[in-house]
């Protein structure tokens, strides 16, 4: 990518409303799951005498059953949230990158082979089999992140292939080739390289995943309990619905926003590689 | 065809058939046993666990029982249930009606609100109104369903009291014929409800895209050149070839819906396949986790079977691509 037009896509990056609207949400989120610690009033695990305390001046958002601080507890969760949503997205990238990779640039029999592969992965039923996993296997943080990544790895394969396809007939490629470069080197040094924007959108979408994916677990009891997280603080407060509502409504919305950040993202990230979907809008 | 169909009904079945010895095996990885679970923790009798390891097969080596499973299988039979020494079959078959009747209910509802919201869009392209339906879709996809669920619970039963917050029918009701069927709608209102919500995005933005990007097609432009009235383009041309992508995705969903409304069922305590998953993965039910399991991937196979075959029907492109 020349200057020229390194600008212009900054240019449309700009103009991109969600975008900008998304970034300025992520720069919020970034800074809480650093200094969200350093804010929060209370220790979360401190056990205070206010049991279901309603929101007040003392404890901005009520406490609950066990007198924890809501705030504390959600400012903590989530840094949680967002380290589980990337690393599961990571994971989920670099197989699906190399797969995916592998599969379009070798093409013949081992692009049959990875092909029907994904297709298996695509006809699993994920969220059972995650639930099944992390259910069987115990449930840290380490188990959901990576059953979350390797159930959900073949959108960018998919992605991933189609873009190494298109590039394989593109002159510098075949340059590469004809100059004796060898197949794993160019798959490397320009096929991943030069098709791998489309992934980072789907992986921005994929974090959005994960973390809905993750607070689903956790809600049904199923997270890491040494952590705090937000689904199991809904979890937590659907105990003492309706007449202690702020335990599960507060940290439920702040699920919302996390998901809604890098959905937005995402889908920005989208138009601005593809402005004929932009021109659309 | 021919062909396509047969490539895709082999593609079909490696799938399950792959499901089930990675469902057979994984479970069997895990640690943790079914004999010591059934036996209880107070009083652990070494005899009494042989004796049940030896009487569901859990004593032989995986790759028998994996052949045993088979076996059993090819004689339409999913065994018996560990926890509560009933058939698996029987339990699951009682359990997917209800959950067909909220999945079915909702998803269709869904598409039909969905697509006429997102076809209004397109036409109000740009205005007020589209700009707020499309921020709303944002924020309804970015929310996780059981929360949801409780927040309706918390308007629509706790302070409206309008809906019950719980459950399939009024345990205590008794009610027979009509009275009966009324019940049910009350409870399933807000289980569907949800899911409509959830759903709507969805097909929303397929269908507001597709009619914009149908629109902006050359043969419209040569439609709208010979003078036709924009109502009849629309009406005649646009919408037909728009909906397409619409009837892929609703195939699709269809495919997932069993897996889709289980956060939902959860929520509301559904008596649906949702609960039963959960409680069968958390007593080790063995036989009922791999028979769930087994009613998923096919019925998901079988849908993804049916979309294809729909979609190669509809756009001959893809089948000659193939």
């Amino acid at each position: 990518m020349n200057k020229a037009k390194f600008m212009a896509f900054l240019g449309r990056l700009r103009h991109n409303k969600q975008m900008m609207i998304g970034c300025i949400l992520l720069g919020f989120l970034i800074l809480i799951a650093i200094f969200g610690p350093s804010f929060a009033p209370y220790n979360p695990k401190l056990l205070q005498d206010d049991t279901l305390a309603s929101p007040n001046a003392t404890y901005l958002l009520g406490t609950d059953n066990l007198g924890r601080d809501v705030f504390s507890m959600i400012l903590y969760g989530v840094r949680t949230s967002l380290q589980i949503g990337f690393i599961a997205a990571m994971i989920s990238a670099a197989i699906g990158i190399i797969v995916g990779g592998i599969a379009g640039f070798f093409g013949g029999i081992i692009d049959k082979i990875l092909n029907e592969i994904m297709n298996i992965f695509m006809m699993l039923p994920t969220f059972f089999l995650i639930l099944l996993v992390v259910a069987l296997f115990g449930s840290n943080m380490t188990n959901v992140m990576i059953v979350i990544g390797v159930t959900s790895w073949v959108s960018n394969a998919r992605l991933m292939r189609a873009q190494a396809i298109s590039l394989k007939e593109r002159t510098f490629v075949k340059s590469a080739i004809t100059m004796g470069e060898s197949k794993w080197s160019i798959l490397i040094h320009h096929i991943i390289p030069n098709g791998i924007f489309p992934i980072i959108a789907q992986t921005t979408m994929n974090i959005s995943g994960a973390i809905l994916t993750e607070a689903g677990l956790s809600f049904l009891g199923l997270g890491d309990p040494n952590v705090f997280s937000l689904g199991q603080i809904i979890n937590n407060g659907k105990m003492y619905m309706p007449r202690c509502w702020w335990i599960s409504t507060f940290s439920g919305v702040v699920v919302v926003l996390i998901v809604l950040t890098f959905f937005l993202i995402g889908d920005g990230l989208n138009r601005v590689l593809s402005p004929k979907m932009d021109a659309n809008k | 065809m021919k062909k396509f169909l047969a490539k895709r009904l082999g593609s079909g079945s490696l799938a399950v058939l792959f499901s089930i010895i990675f469902n057979f095996v994984i479970i069997r990885l895990a640690p943790g046993d079914p004999a010591t679970l059934l036996v209880g923790k107070d009083n652990p009798n070494p005899e009494m666990i042989a004796m049940i390891r030896e009487q569901y097969g859990l004593d032989k080596s995986m790759f028998e029982q994996l052949g045993a499973y088979f076996n059993q299988l090819f004689h339409l039979d999913l065994g018996y249930s560990y926890a509560n020494s009933r058939d698996v079959w029987d339990m699951i078959v009682e359990r997917l009606g209800p959950t067909l009747m909220i999945a079915l209910t909702g998803t269709l509802i869904a598409v039909l609100i969905g697509t006429f919201i997102g076809v209004y869009a397109a036409r109000k392209k740009g205005t007020f109104i589209d700009q707020a339906i499309c921020s709303i879709s944002y924020l309804f996809d970015s929310t996780p369903s059981f929360w949801l669920g409780l927040m309706l619970i918390l308007l629509f039963s706790s302070i409206l009291g309008l809906f019950p917050t719980s459950g399939m029918y009024n345990l205590r009701g008794n009610y027979t014929g009509f009275a009966h069927i009324m019940d049910v709608i009350q409870h399933m209102f807000l289980p569907v409800l949800t899911l409509v919500l959830l759903n709507i995005p969805y097909y929303f933005r397929i269908a507001r895209s597709s009619v914009l990007q149908v629109m902006s097609e050359d043969f419209i432009m040569t439609l709208r050149a010979t003078g036709m009235s924009e109502k009849k383009i629309f009406n005649k041309y646009v919408l037909r070839n728009a909906i397409i992508p619409t009837i892929t995705v609703f195939g699709i969903n269809l495919a997932y819906m069993v897996t889709g409304v289980s956060m939902i069922e959860i929520t509301f305590a559904w008596p649906g396949m949702g609960r039963l998953m959960l409680d069968s993965i958390t007593k080790r039910d063995y036989p009922v986790i791999s028979g769930i399991y087994l009613v998923l991937s096919i019925s998901v196979a079988i849908g993804m079977i049916i979309v294809d075959i729909v979609y190669a029907t509809i756009d001959p492109r893809i089948r000659i691509e193939e």
